[in-house]
């Protein structure tokens, strides 16, 4: 032991921190070079304006969405306070307190689920590429998987999953409502208590996870928060083309 | 360090390590993940983005006027019921909780119809702007799921038989030309289902009922 403490005192200080920083060198370099491999760049010069243009779009639909839940917020306040029969107020105000909870424009909180999707750690543009990456089917299927499992309220990426929600692939990415999303997704659920039993207990669900993260080695990680928050919907509720039937129909809520 | 070539060395390495720490956090906080995709794919992501904005601009300003109503009602001591009862109507009718009527699509599949070909039918219906959804006369809410087997494809515990009917009430011309544009959504599954058929017919009114399901949640809590 004395022996090799004479000879690290000997090793000079300059000699240490150059073998330190290049340690540090090699480690990122290591994880420069993988942070490139899985993605293709391109090189048109078109591309640095499109790329502004999109962070803009983003940028202003935040701020749209702000403007929404804020305007909802005032009106609900506002007809709270509504003048009139006390009575007949109380009773459309309940009414619809109850609509837009049902319609998913009020957020919602309790136990639940996040599910985390991710590309391949080896994607590649190689042929077969496209099975590593997660598209918008996967996302669906989770999707899917935890309504059927029982959940009460579902967002990816907090976009709150409503009546009128697509899901789509646009070159790799997803848009979902009115939102640009790129991976890793995170599809929230809130629920019963059982969900994650529930969705274990899923034999399209086992098949999915054998399947694409088994097989194909999309990443896939559960947690099962105590408690979770999915956020109310913040976008259009315009409706231009339906209209109540001219004849009564039968409502199955009252 | 006493020579001067190895302050030289130290001071190579701390440059390259100076200039990877900075390329390595920018490719980190940058995780956009724009940067990665082609000029087509931005253009495509320009034009979707650009279209919902527009479309949350015409919500903004609807709400901006409902609220305007709605003040003015309680600063002239009017009851605002009317707006109440407009704004209940117009919900319950999105969310499907109660019926609606419109112009849309009435799309037929014949033939060996998946649980995937519907699923991708309504995504892309939604998707083309439908307000209102029903398939085999059962309303499509979010957990409206298609199941079964190809033949066997069943919603809501309802077997759907063949021929299956999706009516979409919408603007008929926008999704008509989202559905049927070359390389569109029957063109594909034409493609990769033989034997399947689907017909795409516009009409002017078409009847959409009210979901069976209790749309309210019953364990999670509202966060007001």
């Amino acid at each position: 032991m004395n022996g090799v403490g004479a000879r690290m005192r000997s090793i000079p200080t300059w000699e240490i921190t150059l073998f330190v920083a290049l340690v540090a060198l090699g480690f990122l370099i290591a994880a420069q070079v993988r942070s490139e491999m899985p993605r293709v760049q391109y090189t048109s010069q078109e591309r640095a304006p499109l790329i502004q243009t999109v962070t803009d779009l983003q940028a202003q639909q935040k701020a749209l969405k702000a403007q929404i839940l804020d305007l909802r917020s005032r009106i609900t306040k506002a007809e709270t306070g509504t003048q009139g029969s006390d009575a007949i107020a109380r009773q459309l105000n309940n009414a619809l307190f109850q609509a837009r909870l049902s319609a998913g424009l009020t957020a919602l909180q309790g136990s639940g689920l996040v599910v985390q999707l991710e590309d391949a750690l080896q994607v590649s543009q190689s042929a077969g590429g496209a099975d590593l990456l997660v598209t918008g089917r996967d996302v669906r299927t989770v999707v899917e998987e935890l309504w059927l499992a029982g959940a009460e309220a579902v967002a990816v990426n907090d976009e709150r999953v409503v009546s009128t929600t697509s899901i789509i692939d646009i070159g790799g990415s997803l848009l979902v409502n009115s939102a640009y999303l790129a991976p890793p997704y995170q599809v929230k659920a809130v629920g019963p208590a059982n969900l994650y039993a529930q969705l274990a207990a899923s034999a399209s669900w086992v098949d999915f996870v054998a399947s694409r993260a088994g097989k194909n080695g999309i990443r896939l990680a559960i947690a099962e928060p105590a408690d979770l928050v999915v956020p109310a919907y913040a976008g259009s509720v315009t409706i231009r083309y339906a209209q109540p039937p001219a004849s009564p129909a039968p409502s199955a809520n009252p | 360090m006493r020579s001067p070539r190895s302050q030289i060395a130290l001071a190579i390495v701390a440059l390259l390590l100076g200039f990877l720490v900075v390329t390595q956090v920018r490719s980190q906080a940058g995780g956009t993940g724009l940067e990665d995709r082609s000029a087509q794919d931005l253009t495509l992501l320009v034009a979707n983005v650009s279209t919902r904005n527009d479309q949350l601009r015409g919500e903004v300003a609807d709400l901006g006027r409902q609220l305007e109503s709605i003040v003015a009602a309680q600063a002239r001591g009017d009851t605002s019921a009317g707006q109440l009862r407009a704004d209940l109507v117009r919900i319950r009718i999105w969310s499907g909780v109660d019926a609606a009527e419109g112009q849309g699509l009435r799309v037929v599949l014949r033939g060996p119809a998946t649980a995937k070909v519907l699923a991708d039918l309504l995504n892309e219906l939604r998707n083309a702007g439908a307000e209102a959804i029903a398939v085999g006369g059962v309303r499509v809410v979010p957990a409206t799921i298609a199941g079964g087997a190809p033949g066997a494809v069943s919603v809501e515990d309802t077997l759907l038989e063949d021929p299956l009917e999706v009516v979409a009430i919408g603007n008929a011309a926008t999704m008509t030309g989202t559905l049927t544009r070359a390389g569109g959504l029957v063109a594909q599954e034409l493609a990769t289902n033989p034997g399947l058929g689907i017909e795409v017919t516009p009409a002017d009114r078409l009847l959409v009922p009210a979901t069976a399901r209790d749309l309210a949640p019953r364990v999670a809590k509202p966060r007001l």
